[in-house]
């Protein structure tokens, strides 16, 4: 039905009649959006691709069309970069510390917001004014947030977790915790745990307030615990959306530049993906290197992508 | 009140046990963890905006400043004082490009879900699925390419690109628009089709159906729309970051950066300016918060 239809606008498509005037219509209403998706999303995707094979530099930007063609030299430089390849437990490079970096904070997003999901699911009074405070910290400016927390973090001994880590023992004197490789990779994950959660908790606060009441009835007749019907009513129920959260968040995190720069600035083995893509292209200017990591960083979301629908969506 | 007053310390601390029981006890306990871990910050931001330089230096963190001093808000804004930052030129930057983001989104997203909901034409689940990868591809991956072609078509029309806010308003709109085409276009698959058809055979064009009928009821949808974009350009820092070099035209994310980097650490500064930036977006969120929820679990802000 729906296929006869289009079928019908796309030949009448020059005609007088009322399907051409609605597909003309149709086209005019979307034209600004199309344009401006087109123009600023779609055409610099492909321009994209296209500078990762030429070599581009602050000298050619001007004349960027006539850059000379490299080949895969782009490809070569970021691959054997230092900042780029795994050279041992000390030194991730960009490439793993990208994979352990979004695989856990995603992970961590999707497990505190579960818990501050169930919490919320509880009727008590307050509960609507709780819930509004456990997004802020997903809707405030990230600038701010990740100020607040290099301030809370700060090396001297006037910063707030040295001063109580001190006062109570645990620390002998105050450390410099952001800068501080094998402890900034962890911290830098926990602030993505505590911005991001919100956002997993309201999709499946969502979700359990839709679970039919009737089946935790009917398990409490049968004598199930809480723990029983959390393992095997609540938790195949949310199943779906963890995984859809899951892949959102792992695409959104695999490609995040602000957290990380802004805390960190990519020193101290939290160096990513984006922030290595942001530091070659407006660091050294090269963007054709730039643009090679971008598209290294795209390849594997392709990859990501095609292995969720094998595995997961093949299963609903 | 009650004739039986000597009992009612008995009741009340029956009252008490039957209201406690473990899973209670562990879930108010989880309760203020959260809240805790939430606010601490917030409060910790918002106090030490108010503290003055040699409380900021001190050996401890002073954890309730002394009295609400105003020295790291003087240095935002008042000419007279040292080191004084200008920042209500930024604030005024970041309303020039995010209200304009927040109105251009609303209006061409309403054009183009409305053609997408309603009308029929060639190529529309191509642009629909168009529209989904766009929504799923990161803007890190565009500012290379957006830099180049930018540098490229400012020269061939003259076009000044760097420091220009209204080159950042089409990026966010960019970023923004598929979401936004996305959201409006379920919004208006929920108004029943024939409240529209009734108003064209009552003589309506098509442009006065939606302008009348459509629209008015849509404002829900509308709104939330707008506070996205309003918001996302608000807070958004890389393509303001590449696209800004001079400092009168920076945005307030930038300007923070800019004075978070200064050779002098002023944290009381830095967390007066999060202050300022903060507040509006907290503000706009509690007083529409019903529609942004909804917004939000229909995948609406990408970040």
């Amino acid at each position: 039905m729906i296929h006869d239809s289009t079928a019908k606008a796309r030949r009448s498509w020059l005609g007088g009649g009322m399907a051409a005037r609605e597909a003309r219509l149709a086209w005019l209403l979307i034209l600004p959006s199309a344009l401006i998706v087109f123009g600023l999303v779609l055409f610099p995707a492909f321009f994209s691709i296209w500078i990762s094979f030429h070599h581009v530099s602050l000298g050619n930007l001007n004349d960027v069309f006539h850059a000379p063609w490299v080949g895969f030299q782009n490809f070569q430089l970021v691959f054997n970069d230092f900042a780029f390849k795994f050279q041992g437990w000390l030194n991730w490079g960009a490439a793993v510390t990208t994979v352990v970096y979004s695989v856990l904070s995603t992970i961590l997003v999707v497990a505190l917001g579960l818990l501050a999901a169930l919490i919320l699911n509880h009727k008590f009074t307050g509960r609507g004014l709780a819930r509004g405070i456990f997004l802020f910290p997903y809707i405030a400016p990230v600038v701010s947030v990740a100020f607040v927390w290099r301030w809370l973090l700060d090396p001297r001994p006037s910063g707030v977790f040295n001063d109580v880590l001190t006062s109570t023992g645990l620390l002998h004197e105050p450390m410099a915790f952001l800068a501080t490789r094998g402890l900034a990779i962890w911290l830098v994950i926990l602030f993505q745990g505590w911005r991001y959660f919100p956002f997993a908790m309201l999709m499946l606060l969502a979700r359990l307030q839709a679970i039919d009441e009737a089946l935790y009835e009917a398990a409490g007749v049968d004598g199930a615990s809480n723990f029983q019907k959390f393992l095997y009513i609540t938790l195949p129920e949310l199943r779906y959306v963890m995984g859809a959260i899951f892949l959102l968040r792992l695409l959104w995190t695999f490609n995040k530049f602000d957290d990380i720069w802004l805390l960190t600035g990519g020193g101290y083995g939290t160096n990513v993906l984006p922030v290595l893509t942001y530091q070659f292209s407006f660091g050294s200017f090269d963007f054709g290197k730039g643009a090679a990591t971008a598209m290294i960083q795209l390849g594997a979301l392709v990859v990501f992508i095609a292995l969720y629908a094998v595995t997961v969506m093949r299963q609903e | 009140m009650q004739p039986a007053g000597s009992v009612a310390p008995k009741s009340f601390i029956n009252q008490l046990a039957g209201h406690l029981s473990w899973s209670r006890l562990l879930l108010s306990l989880g309760l203020f963890v959260f809240l805790g871990m939430i606010l601490f910050p917030f409060y910790w931001m918002a106090s030490s905006s108010f503290k003055t330089g040699a409380e900021i230096a001190g050996r401890a963190p002073v954890y309730i400043p002394s009295a609400l001093h105003l020295d790291a808000y003087r240095e935002l804004f008042d000419p007279a004082a040292p080191h004084f930052q200008a920042f209500a030129r930024n604030i005024v930057n970041s309303l020039l490009v995010s209200v304009p983001s927040a109105l251009l989104a609303v209006v061409f997203s309403t054009l183009g879900a409305y053609a997408i909901a309603r009308l029929k034409f060639g190529g529309k689940s191509l642009m629909l699925n168009s529209i989904l990868i766009v929504y799923l591809f990161p803007g890190v991956l565009l500012i290379i390419p957006l830099f180049a072609l930018l540098a490229q078509a400012g020269d061939l029309v003259g076009l000044q690109v760097q420091d220009n806010l209204g080159v950042l308003v089409f990026t966010y709109l960019a970023q923004t628009l598929p979401v936004a085409l996305y959201m409006l276009t379920n919004y208006f698959h929920t108004i029943p089709e024939e409240i529209e058809e009734a108003a064209q055979i009552d003589g309506c064009s098509r442009l006065a159906v939606i302008w009348r009928v459509t629209l008015p009821l849509s404002i829900p949808a509308l709104v939330t729309v707008g506070i996205y974009t309003f918001m996302i350009a608000w807070n958004e820092f890389l393509y303001a970051l590449v696209f800004l070099n001079d400092r009168a035209m920076f945005t307030m994310p930038i300007k923070l950066n800019a004075i978070f980097n200064d050779p002098s650490p002023r944290p009381n500064v830095v967390m007066a300016a999060s202050t300022v930036m903060t507040i509006p977006v907290i503000i706009l969120f509690l007083a529409f918060e019903r529609y942004l929820e909804q917004g939000l679990t229909a995948g609406g802000v990408k970040g």
